[in-house]
């Protein structure tokens, strides 16, 4: 696995290395330090944040790669990730942002909204990767576990318990509905054959093929409430989204919920496209 | 023995599929899916529509007695408990719009009780879904799923005509919405006179002026009735929608679909029907779903503003005009600024109220004891 890290010399970018660390120990990743200045004559800054960030990962690594870009930080991350044939792309964000920054969305969001590669936002802390929630809406073929599997395998087989939680937003839209589906959990929905029981049923037997110990979970309530909710009380060292790219009509039509988790969660996020 | 082949000789040679020829094909598929029953059933909706409107314009001169003594309607608030109530004894909120308008045009309420009225008329209107649902509890059915949707409905449209009858009073009190051109029922008045005036003379042989508002209005809700059955039969349907049905929407466009299948259906309750479809077990996405009702209470006025058109009464046109322009206000601003937690607010007091048999007793009473004390509120 190839990993890309990137850094403005921040604390929240020298979470993300360490988050890289944590990572490359564990899946035997090789990993590309990335800075993008906005002008040449920053490089002497450059090299001194991509010197701290060897440091960083120096133990953990053989060697890593060293990259500076010239130009804007997020069509430069993207650029470098497609080039370099990167498998997961890792960046930190700040906790807080500025109004100019709200308004346009932060460079993680860029990232996220123009890449076809994986992305993990590192936040807080850098802790192993043990525990996995992976929120599967079904929406999409490939699921988003299958999406894992395939594009990071090491990093699903490298989990301990991996939590497949799918959030059931619906209500009853008339009287008369039964309604018991609306309050069974996972076991109730996988034993009655359901669409989100047969979901989950598919997922926990793939992670079983993979000697993960699988956790079946539905929680019931909008679906970026339930998520947080979850991710808070459930002590994850990941928490995997899915996110969907549209242009035109579709991306007026459909709502990405990606960037509402991303903003709320307060630990690291892998999104996969 | 030889094998023979059976071959189709019978084709023409391929021409080149002119304009023309697509659009004498285009019309003739649709001339065949025609309904001619529901085209009739339309006719006939539309005939009672109007005669309806005939009869209560007419009728309702003969309730003055009642409506300045008994139910006397001295200000806004009495216009929402009595509109509130109305609709709740006939099950049905667009009549009760429709007879605002009409006591409106008989001189018997003054334009801001008229306007309070028709907004008694909508809130009352959620009623029928919530008492649906309360039977489905009586015979043990679970709370949350029989009533989410009628508490829903009701919840939404108070909260959104809170903020309309400030608008609304506005509107009316600069009378900002008289500019707008309006259509001219003077013609359409002339040929129903013509044709309704006789039968209201006919049938005044056998009844008080008062009952004539009563015939009228019984006509109203068959018109209505009749015109829900004669609508195309509407499904979103998940196979046609692919995996986009499945998403969550954004407002936005939940707040659109809302209107335009409302304006289309004419229903509030038949537009939500709409959706149901969209998943076969008769799930909505709560996301979806405050939106959607939002939109859905904007163009569910739209045979109320038929029914001021009708009346040839400008004043009457702007009061609903008034209605629509606060819905849509209110409800963009509720979109823009607070919506996250405007729908954590009204799912929070919904569970709540259906959390025990309690609460729910609770807001029963509250919901049927505050129309009567709006009506009973003397200034």
């Amino acid at each position: 696995m190839h990993l890309l890290v990137t850094t403005g010399g921040s604390a929240h970018s020298t979470i993300a290395v360490q988050f890289s660390s944590e990572l490359a120990k564990i899946t035997a990743s090789s990993v590309t330090v990335l800075t993008v200045i906005k002008h040449a004559h920053d490089q002497a800054r450059a090299e001194e944040i991509l010197a701290a960030a060897v440091s960083v990962l120096q133990t953990a690594v053989s060697p890593p790669h060293t990259k500076i870009r010239i130009g804007h930080p997020a069509e430069e991350i993207v650029r470098e990730a497609e080039e370099g044939s990167c498998d997961l792309i890792i960046l930190g964000e700040h906790a807080e942002h500025s109004l100019l920054t709200r308004l346009f969305g932060p460079v993680s969001q860029q990232v996220v909204d123009h890449s076809t590669r994986p992305v993990l936002i590192a936040k807080k802390t850098a802790v192993p990767i043990r525990h996995l929630l992976l929120c599967d809406s079904g929406v999409r073929t490939p699921s988003l576990l299958n999406r894992v599997k395939n594009k990071l395998p090491h990093l699903l087989a490298a989990a301990d318990t991996v939590t497949v939680l799918h959030v059931m937003s619906q209500m009853s839209a008339m009287p008369g509905v039964p309604g018991k589906q609306l309050r069974a959990t996972a076991d109730e929905l996988i034993a009655d054959h359901t669409p989100e029981g047969e979901l989950l049923e598919r997922d926990v037997h793939i992670l079983e093929q993979m000697d993960v110990q699988p956790q079946p979970l539905v929680r019931h309530g909008l679906v970026v409430d339930e998520i947080v909710a979850e991710a808070s009380r459930g002590n994850y060292d990941l928490v995997v989204i899915g996110a969907h790219r549209h242009e035109n009509m579709p991306s007026f039509l459909l709502d990405d919920l990606a960037q509402q988790i991303i903003r709320q969660i307060d630990r690291a996020v892998l999104i996969v496209q | 023995m030889d094998n023979e082949t059976v071959t189709n000789n019978t084709s023409t040679p391929h021409q080149p599929i002119t304009l023309e020829s697509r659009l004498r094909r285009t019309i003739t598929a649709t001339w065949q899916h025609i309904s001619w029953r529901k085209v009739g059933l339309f006719i006939i909706s539309l005939f009672l529509f109007l005669l309806s409107l005939t009869l209560m314009k007419k009728g309702a001169q003969g309730l003055a007695p009642l409506l300045n003594g008994r139910f006397a309607i001295t200000n806004p608030a009495n216009g929402i408990g009595f509109g509130w109530l109305f609709a709740y004894i006939i099950m049905s909120g667009s009549p009760v719009a429709a007879a605002g308008l009409t006591f409106f045009d008989a001189g018997l309420i003054n334009q801001l009780e008229s306007f309070a009225m028709i907004t008694g008329s909508r809130l009352g209107a959620s009623f029928i879904v919530i008492i649906i649902g309360f039977i489905y509890v009586l015979r043990g059915r679970d709370r949350a799923t029989s009533l989410s949707i009628g508490l829903l409905s009701l919840t939404v449209s108070t909260t959104i005509h809170i903020g309309t009858f400030i608008i609304g009073i506005v509107l009316l009190q600069t009378n900002i919405l008289q500019s707008i051109p309006t259509p001219d029922g003077l013609f359409v008045n002339a040929i129903v006179d013509l044709i309704f005036e006789p039968i209201a003379a006919f049938l005044l042989t056998f009844i008080p002026l008062w009952g004539l508002f009563l015939v009228g209005l019984g006509i109203i809700l068959v018109s209505f009735n009749l015109f829900d059955k004669c609508l195309p039969q509407m499904a979103l349907k998940e196979s046609q929608l692919g995996y986009v049905s499945r998403l969550v929407y954004r407002p936005l466009v939940m707040f659109i679909l809302g209107a335009l299948l409302t304006l289309i259906s004419m229903s509030v309750s038949v537009s939500l029907s709409i959706l149901v479809p969209l998943s076969q077990r008769g799930f909505v996405r709560r996301e979806n779903v405050i939106p959607y009702i939002m939109g859905a209470n904007v163009t569910t006025f739209i045979d109320t503003l038929l029914a001021a058109v009708l009346l040839n009464n400008q004043a009457a046109v702007t009061i609903v005009l008034a209605q629509m322009v606060g819905v849509t206000l209110v409800s963009l601003a509720v979109m823009v600024t607070i919506f996250h937690r405007y729908e954590h607010a009204l799912l929070a007091f919904n569970s709540w109220i259906t959390s025990s048999n309690r609460n729910l007793a609770f807001f029963m009473v509250i919901i049927i004891a505050l129309p009567i004390i709006l009506l009973v509120i003397k200034r």
